[in-house]
């Protein structure tokens, strides 16, 4: 595994080095809301299993075991930042009203590819018509949580 | 100025700074609210009202009896604005008003009336009976812990939010919540509902805003008590090492790669509809979802045919009419998520059996770069779609050939927070369940949390649980009670341990 980071995203860092007085570093993590994505910390601790996978206007990018084993060659993943968003990562950036992105090489896009199994059904175009905002019968008696 | 504001010591107020920040719906793409953005000063104030209204307020001096009937009110005024809040709720996150209607709001209001029973009910304090020698009676009282701040996820915005201020009002501690900021209207909503039913200034206090700083500040404020936070597993690490400035309490609810598995005597009608029910309810927007299907190699090709074919019909559309099935995604963002997968899926050879793309027929009106199609691989569980969370609509299907492979297949995973198993035969469901390394699992259905049992997870999925007396008690301390009852010096260790000298 090997991460760079692009110009925007050191730029990003280079903002939070002048913000925070504390080491910063990078770490590739996962799981729940965020999926696996880039999180810039303050005095961070990397864990017993983290190895830097690179480096990003001079800030170490960490990584765990399970993950570099998933990308075990220089896939040219990148680190990115895009604007108008916020995380709720906790990552520094969050407070610039921007987030840092994994990116693959070619881009976030996949190949577009029209599966006629899943295809949306034809009923949805039925759905502009504003339906009863009443709960379905069978779901009246349901509680869920 | 903001539409919503922040809610600190029983007042409603501008962020210190006074900016704001937009939240949109996502199946249009319309800004429906400016949001009051709290800051490191914000969430300062509030953990300092928290602090005053803990140590000299009158919230957990109340009987238990007496909160309860503060927080069965608190239910009330929420199911009385069912309509209105599950409007809110759908809008701003995208998720489908059925979802709303039957689940977040009767599900948020639900938590404040079981812990209200928690509260009434479950004893402060109990008799731990005697000690021989020295003789002494021992008694354990739980009380509150102090200020609790609680960080909650986009997915299920309301009943996340009720998940950490109801437990902990109800034992008597005082709490700051923070929405996340994707959405954060329901959340003003319930706080609202509080504020109306009478806990005292300070109880309940709400700061919206980024997580970099207001985040960070509760997770690392040396008067935080406990913080619960529910989330992604690399920001509970964070949230951790912040805690441990003052050895805080810290119960996290983390990811998940939950494994749905379909043993051959299942009854594939009900099975099929399980695993897509697990996996693509909300999207897959949903910690637990059994997002690995482990199907077996006999009932293989029939059971896959029937997960394809009925993918194929589950309903696209505007999330607030009743009879769409799936809305967007929380947001475009989440899509390029989905999308980045899909396309790392491709790359390591997953074969995709269908979606995999955005719908290209939605109705009019709706931003389709929100949207995605139910998307359905067959895969290895080595591949990164089936070890990476992605949380969005993508199932892995993979085949296996003994109960004892599907175990191990379903616990290769750093996470373990929920699971599935579907077949004709208790016992054998049964004896997988029991083998399987997660903190719930469903025989025969999928996605049942009710607040009267315990919610979380096992390895990276997290610490501690919600939900059940389990959940209480998180948020209440454990005192020990010692005392000796001698009336002279023979009934004391310690002059043995000593001398008599002293």
């Amino acid at each position: 595994m090997k991460i760079e980071g692009t110009e925007a995203a050191a730029q990003v860092v280079e903002r939070a080095k002048r913000d925070r007085r504390g080491a910063l570093v990078f770490t590739i993590g996962t799981g729940c809301c965020e999926s696996t994505a880039p999180f810039l910390y303050e005095d961070f601790w990397p864990g017993p299993d983290h190895e830097e996978v690179g480096v990003v206007a001079d800030v170490p990018v960490f990584a765990p075991a399970y993950l570099r084993a998933l990308y075990p060659a220089n896939d040219g993943v990148t680190i990115d930042v895009e604007e108008g968003l916020m995380a709720e990562s906790m990552s520094i950036e969050t407070e610039y009203g921007c987030r840092f992105v994994l990116r693959e090489p070619g881009g976030a896009k996949a190949p577009g590819q029209d599966s006629e199994v899943c295809a949306v059904p034809d009923e949805t175009s039925a759905l502009r018509s504003r339906g009863t905002q009443e709960l379905p019968e069978a779901l009246r008696r349901i509680r869920m949580r | 100025m903001a539409d919503t504001k922040l809610f600190i010591n029983g007042e409603w107020v501008e962020a210190a700074s006074g900016e704001s920040f937009p939240t949109y719906a996502p199946s249009t793409g319309e800004k429906i609210a400016d949001v009051a953005k709290a800051g490191r000063d914000d969430a300062v104030k509030a953990i300092n009202a928290a602090r005053t209204a803990f140590d000299d307020g009158p919230w957990r001096r109340l009987s238990g009896k007496e909160r309860a009937e503060k927080l069965r009110k608190v239910a009330e005024i929420i199911n009385g604005r069912s309509a209105e809040i599950s409007e809110i709720e759908a809008r701003d996150g995208g998720g489908t008003i059925k979802k709303a209607m039957f689940a977040d709001v009767p599900g948020g209001a639900g938590s404040f009336s079981f812990f209200a029973d928690c509260a009434e009910n479950e004893p402060d304090v109990i008799d731990r009976g005697t000690n021989p020698f020295p003789v002494a009676t021992s008694t354990v009282r739980r009380e509150p812990i102090g200020v609790c701040s609680g960080i909650v996820p986009w997915n299920f915005p309301f009943i996340m939010a009720s998940w950490k201020i109801a437990p902990a009002i109800a034992a008597g501690n005082s709490v700051i919540l923070k929405p996340a900021s994707f959405t954060s209207l329901s959340a003003v909503e319930m706080v609202k509902a509080c504020e109306e039913a009478g806990i005292p200034p300070g109880v309940v206090n709400l700061v919206t805003g980024p997580g970099g700083s207001v985040g960070e500040e509760l997770a690392q404020h040396p008067d935080v008590d406990k913080v619960a936070f529910t989330g992604s597993t690399e920001v509970g690490r964070r949230i951790m090492q912040l805690a441990s400035g003052n050895v805080k309490k810290v119960t996290l609810e983390l990811g998940g790669k939950s494994a749905n598995i379909v043993l051959d005597d299942a009854d594939l009608d009900l099975a099929a509809a399980g695993v897509l029910w697990g996996t693509f309810f909300h999207n897959g927007q949903v910690c637990e979802s059994g997002t690995r299907a482990l199907v077996s190699r006999k009932i293989y090709d029939e059971f896959v045919g029937m997960l394809v074919e009925r993918a194929g019909k589950i309903v696209l559309g505007d999330n607030m009419e009743m009879t769409t099935d799936l809305g967007p995604l929380v947001a475009p963002a989440q899509v390029d998520t989905v999308e980045r997968y899909v396309k790392l899926g491709l790359d390591e050879g997953a074969k995709l059996l269908c979606g995999g793309s955005k719908p290209t027929n939605l109705p009019a009106g709706l931003d389709a770069s929100a949207f995605y199609l139910p998307t359905i691989f067959e895969a290895d569980n080595s591949m990164k779609i089936a070890q990476e969370e992605i949380f969005g609509p993508v199932l892995c299907v993979i085949p296996f050939d003994s109960d004892d492979e599907a175990i191990k297949i379903a616990n290769d995973s750093i996470y373990g927070l929920g699971g599935g198993v579907w077949s004709t035969n208790s016992d054998r469901a049964n004896n997988v369940a029991a083998e399987m390394r997660t903190g719930t699992v469903w025989i025969n259905d999928y996605h049942m949390i009710t607040p009267g049992q315990p919610f979380g997870g096992y390895k990276q999925s997290g610490i501690g649980r919600e939900l059940g007396d389990y959940g209480y008690n998180e948020y209440r301390q454990i005192k020990h009670v010692w005392q000796n009852t001698a009336t002279d010096r023979s009934g004391y260790m310690h002059f043995a341990a000593l001398s008599g000298n002293i």
